[in-house]
């Protein structure tokens, strides 16, 4: 064995599979040695509460990436079929519905202020999802830019961490949708 | 599931699966820590590890039809998220030897003790250079407590095999840490 290998004893010491009182005399201070090794084994818990909220944003992301192109070609039969039927009548503002979703396992209550409701904490409500901390709504909108925010215990402005997000000039964040 | 009680790992994968897309967060949130000291000590920094829990936790959603026992889900998502951490380690190395320093030192000057905290640091900066298998055993045995009978359960691999790779370890990190012991 070379001169860098512990002795296969102190190894099993190292695993727990024996004690120091099992080694020979000559081993022990071997033993003592390695064992001050593994003194620096740091086992501090690591927490990551933001993981929850950055997988469903990014999940949700994805689904608004992908929503669109789904839609599309419906869209462009229902708008082909609205052209053919009524081919007179002006076209209405596109409509899209929307699935605002935000993750709070704390809160008593979320909802929705912004541009589409006149920032008013009051008027769109989010429903919890049973027990899970996931707080939904989902509204219909015009195309278009919107600006919101979600409103948490009624007094907590929170931005959308799964969107962009601008400065409203007065100090808070907004968050962005663009349709 | 019955009123009252806690929903399995395979009641939510399968409601995800069904449609219930937001269930998905409850698993996030039921195994996200447990794991985290894991990707912590494999990449040496607490930013990378939460890229990687992040990244495992999206790519099992990606593929959760293809978790065959739903019931079991914990074990098949710590595959990928030890893939994951595998793969970035190839990517990553020396940036993560200098991040875990920083990152043990910081957690010490909060314990005190500096013999403590030069001990940590040192052992962090050897465990970086062991194999990422190497690495893996050590982690999973002396980090997170578990059996060797754990580990080759949950690695698919043999108790004879574990051992050669820990005691490999061992002797790598006296070589290392000489001056520390």
């Amino acid at each position: 064995m070379s001169g860098h290998e512990l002795h296969p004893l102190v190894k099993q010491l190292l695993d727990g599979e024996i004690t120091r009182a099992d080694l020979p005399a000559e081993l022990r201070a071997e033993g003592e040695a390695a064992l001050r090794l593994l003194a620096g084994v740091d086992r501090t818990d690591v927490s990551m509460p933001a993981v929850t909220w950055r997988v469903m944003a990014k999940l949700e992301r994805r689904r608004r990436r992908f929503l669109p192109w789904l839609l599309a070609p419906a869209l462009a039969i229902a708008a082909a079929l609205v052209i053919w039927l009524v081919p007179r009548t002006p076209a209405p503002a596109s409509l899209v519905t929307v699935r605002f979703v935000l993750v709070a396992p704390d809160a008593k209550q979320v909802s929705l202020a912004g541009t589409f409701n006149q920032w008013d904490p009051q008027a769109t409500p989010l429903v919890r999802a049973g027990a899970t901390g996931v707080w939904t709504a989902t509204l219909t909108l015009p195309a278009g830019q919107h600006q919101y925010a979600f409103v948490v215990d009624g007094a907590r402005w929170v931005p959308d961490p799964g969107a962009p997000a601008i400065d409203d000039g007065f100090g808070r964040r907004n968050s962005v949708l663009t349709l | 599931m019955r009123p009252g009680s806690q929903a399995t790992d395979g009641d939510i994968v399968r409601a995800v699966l069904a449609g219930d897309r937001e269930r998905y967060a409850q698993l996030v949130e039921r195994y996200r820590d447990r794991y985290a000291r894991y990707a912590t000590r494999m990449l040496g920094s607490v930013d990378a590890a939460e890229d990687a829990v992040q990244d495992a936790f999206v790519r099992a959603y990606d593929q959760l039809a293809q978790c065959k026992e739903p019931d079991k889900f914990v074990g098949w998502f710590f595959l990928i998220l030890r893939n994951r951490c595998f793969a970035e380690r190839r990517r990553n190395r020396t940036s993560a030897s200098l991040e875990a320093a920083n990152d043990v030192a910081a957690v010490d000057r909060a314990d005190g003790g500096a013999e403590t905290a030069e001990r940590r640091r040192a052992l962090q900066l050897a465990l970086l250079e062991l194999t990422a298998d190497q690495r893996e055993v050590f982690v999973l045995k002396h980090v997170e407590g578990l059996s060797y009978g754990e580990i080759a359960e949950r690695l698919s691999t043999s108790i004879p095999s574990l051992k050669m790779r820990m005691h490999r370890a061992y002797d790598k990190l006296r070589e290392q840490l000489r001056d520390h012991t």
